[in-house]
């Protein structure tokens, strides 16, 4: 085995693993907080590299300055989907729970799709798509930005919700949401900005997944997976369980299309993540 | 008791036997008399009059079927077969005078859309054939599609001009089947031929090569098609990588190829990996000999141009459609088409012209040999298997990259064979040019790659 193979794929599977962490943060405080089973969190990825896409070809600069726009405004376009489509079925049966967020994701697709139609859509000159070579190690430079990135937002939300009061109310709302407004917690609003952030987050992770990468309408399935496997293997423990199983997965996922074969890339995540639940049931980082 | 439970036991069972038989024997006529139906009515209802081996039958029009994925994920294939199918129509109709030895027949085009899914394709065919009755079909370009497609054509012995590309679309034993483009394999050994062609004329010798295709079928015929032919010609193999074509970070697959160190690279791309691909072998910096592409996705076309960039510069990709072909025919539909749609056309539209062409040219010759049923699926067999067609005697040789197409008894093209272009910077735009089998004029193939870094066992 080569070992400068094995750590450039260590490498490779880290940088990747902290973007993946950022986008599956979103939707472990949505499911955290609110209680309700986000199907489509990859679609808003999908949608946001579209937006971010357009603006970075637009004004040609690097899809990651795109973030900028688009952070802000899919803050306001998740709080917006919550008024209108999360708020209505909160405390619904789980069934339609699925039903609507499923729904929601094929709405986002096909919107995609008749819009962009089937063809992907990358900037065609992106600033920093090259590699830092240190005998024969090489480290993609978008991706070394995208996961410092990712790492200062992780560590930002997680500042967030461990040392300000607003933070505080979303650890309430989480732990008992018929007490919290007791306790002078406005938890509608609590909820807004959760889902805002939430989507906030994948509008981040798209303008960075951009700077290398591609979207097309069918990019969302991908991402809701990666993003499930990672907030269930770490057990909802919090930011820290959150970094801790997209790390496990981004290295398994280049360990694996190295050294198996890419086509059981999923296979490999997947049979890691039964593995971790077949140890801890309620995943790596469950706090009980 | 024992004996009269037994005797009633043997009655009831006596009579579900018989309701049994009577049921199967009453769906098994029903069966017959439907399927016959079902049979009986192509053959017959485009005819303006009944047929008999006597009489020259009068036909104003035959119906040409066309299902093909006009949505889903696949539409960017289907409207582009449709488009080419309405102007190839309008102009075997308009300009040529509909079909001459049939009286000037016309054609008329009847649309289905294959949808994304076998069964949509399926049902997309059967009510085209139940319904509107062609003479001949066309479709499905995804070849899973195609299948299902074909499946209810030659039930209902339909001829069927598959422009799915798949190799085993042709080996099933169906018998109305036909399929003028080049398929899946030939597209991988055009792509490893081009490669030791060039590398011969430049003095350069082609040791090893990482072949990497996405895993679909038709992914892993073409993949396959490259592998065999490298091999053949002595080539090593160091890697032969398969991947979902959906997949989101390819970079681990470079980084393996990087540390294969391979002269040349062989790609099957869908479109959305192909600029993953690029990217990240740009990103990666690595230099081979060569990267050459097959399949006809991505790399080459003028979408993935826009969205890769110089990632893609002098990228090669194999075409069953030549849209620089000198020759009358190709020059002037290529021009309308692109008069007509605002792009010239490529893989899915290319594929179309063609394939109508070459109906075009065996209705006219059925009329001749079987000018009292023409239209008799069987006769329509015949008469595609005994075309040999070529640029000087065929519009639709004219428009095919080897111009030659001869139908071989399991209905594939026995002259099949791909065009190759390759990305080149022409007056500072990155412009999609044909270098193979032969350039377009004034154009050269870049071969090897401007940035090739030798390594010690080239």
């Amino acid at each position: 085995m080569d070992p400068i193979l094995v750590t450039n794929n260590l490498i490779d599977g880290v940088l990747m693993g902290m973007l993946y962490s950022l986008v599956a943060l979103g939707l472990a405080l949505i499911f955290g907080v609110m209680d309700i089973i986000n199907f489509p969190h990859g679609d808003y990825v999908m949608i946001a590299a579209y937006i971010s896409w357009l603006i970075a070809m637009a004004f040609w600069v690097d899809p990651s300055v795109t973030a900028l726009l688009t952070v802000p405004l899919f803050f306001l376009f998740g709080v917006a989907i919550y008024k209108s489509v999360i708020h209505p079925i909160l405390g619904a049966e789980p069934l339609i729970q699925i039903a609507v967020t499923v729904g929601l994701g094929y709405v986002l697709e096909n919107i995609a799709l008749a819009i962009w139609h089937a063809e992907p859509k990358s900037f065609p000159a992106p600033w920093f798509n090259f590699g830092l070579n240190f005998g024969g190690l090489s480290i993609s430079v978008a991706k070394l930005i995208a996961a410092t990135v990712s790492v200062i937002s992780l560590y930002l939300t997680h500042w967030l919700l461990t040392k300000t009061k607003f933070g505080l109310a979303m650890r309430a709302t989480s732990a008992n949401r018929l007490i919290a407004p007791l306790m002078g917690i406005d938890v509608e609003k609590v909820y807004s900005v959760t889902f805002g952030l939430g989507i906030a987050l994948t509008a981040l992770g798209a303008s960075l997944y951009m700077m290398w990468a591609q979207t097309n309408p069918y990019l969302g399935s991908s991402f809701s997976l990666l993003a499930w496997v990672i907030v269930a293997m770490g057990g909802l423990g919090g930011v820290v369980g959150v970094i801790y199983s997209g790390l496990i997965v981004g290295v398994l996922e280049a360990l694996g299309n190295t050294f198996i074969s890419p086509s059981a890339r999923l296979a490999v995540i997947y049979l890691a993540f039964f593995l971790v639940l077949w140890f801890r049931p309620r995943g790596l980082f469950a706090k009980r | 008791m024992r004996s009269n439970f037994k005797k009633a036991l043997s009655k009831a069972a006596s009579i579900t036997i018989v309701v049994i038989i009577i049921i199967a024997i009453a769906a098994g006529a029903g069966w017959w008399w439907a399927t016959t139906q079902q049979e009986a009515i192509p053959t017959t209802t485009s005819f303006s009059s009944t047929t008999t081996a006597a009489t020259k039958p009068k036909i104003s029009v035959i119906k040409i079927g066309l299902i093909e994925p006009l949505t889903g994920a696949h539409a960017v294939f289907g409207i582009e077969a449709k488009e080419a199918a309405e102007l190839a129509i309008n102009v075997i109709n308009n300009e040529l005078g509909g079909i001459k030895s049939l009286g000037g027949a016309k054609l008329q085009l009847v649309v289905q859309d294959a949808g994304s899914t076998p069964d949509n394709a399926r049902l997309a065919a059967e009510k085209l054939i139940t319904q509107s009755h062609p003479n001949i079909v066309i479709g499905a370009y995804i070849s899973r599609l195609t299948a299902a497609v074909a499946e209810v054509t030659n039930r209902s012995h339909t001829i069927l001009f598959m422009d799915g590309l798949v190799d085993d679309l042709t080996q099933h034993g169906w018998k109305y089947v036909f399929r003028v483009a080049p398929k899946a394999s030939a597209h991988g050994k055009s792509a490893v031929d081009f490669i030791l062609d060039m590398a011969k004329k430049k003095g350069l010798k082609v040791k090893t090569a990482v072949v990497l295709n996405e895993d679909s079928v038709f992914g892993t015929y073409t993949g396959n098609g490259a592998v065999l032919e490298l091999i053949k010609n002595g080539v090593k193999v160091l890697d032969h990588i398969t991947y979902p074509y959906d997949i989101t970070d390819v970079s681990s697959i470079i980084a393996r190829i990087k540390a294969d160190n391979p002269d040349v690279i062989i790609s099957v791309p869908y479109f959305h990996d192909a600029i993953l691909i690029a990217k990240a072998i740009k990103s990666e910096g690595l230099h081979p000999m060569f990267i050459a592409a097959a399949g006809g996705c991505g790399y080459t076309d003028p979408d993935s141009i826009k969205a890769a960039g110089d990632a893609v510069l002098y990228y090669t990709q194999t075409y069953s459609f030549n849209p620089y072909r000198h020759t009358e025919w190709a020059k002037k539909l290529v021009g309308m088409f692109k008069q007509k749609y605002g792009k010239i056309p490529t893989e899915a539209g290319g594929i179309i012209l063609y394939t109508m062409f070459t109906i075009y040219e065996g209705l006219e010759k059925a009329g001749q040999m079987y000018p009292s049923d023409p239209l008799n699926p069987d006769n329509l067999r015949k008469v595609f298997l005994s075309l040999d067609l070529t640029d000087s005697n065929s519009i639709a040789a004219q428009l095919y990259p080897t111009g030659h197409i001869k139908f071989l008894p399991n209905g594939d093209n026995e002259y099949a064979g791909t065009a190759i272009l390759q990305v080149q910077k022409i007056n500072g735009t990155l412009t999609p040019v044909l270098v193979w089998p032969e350039p377009q004029p004034g154009i050269q193939p870049i071969f090897p790659r401007p940035d090739w870094k030798p390594s010690s066992s080239s």
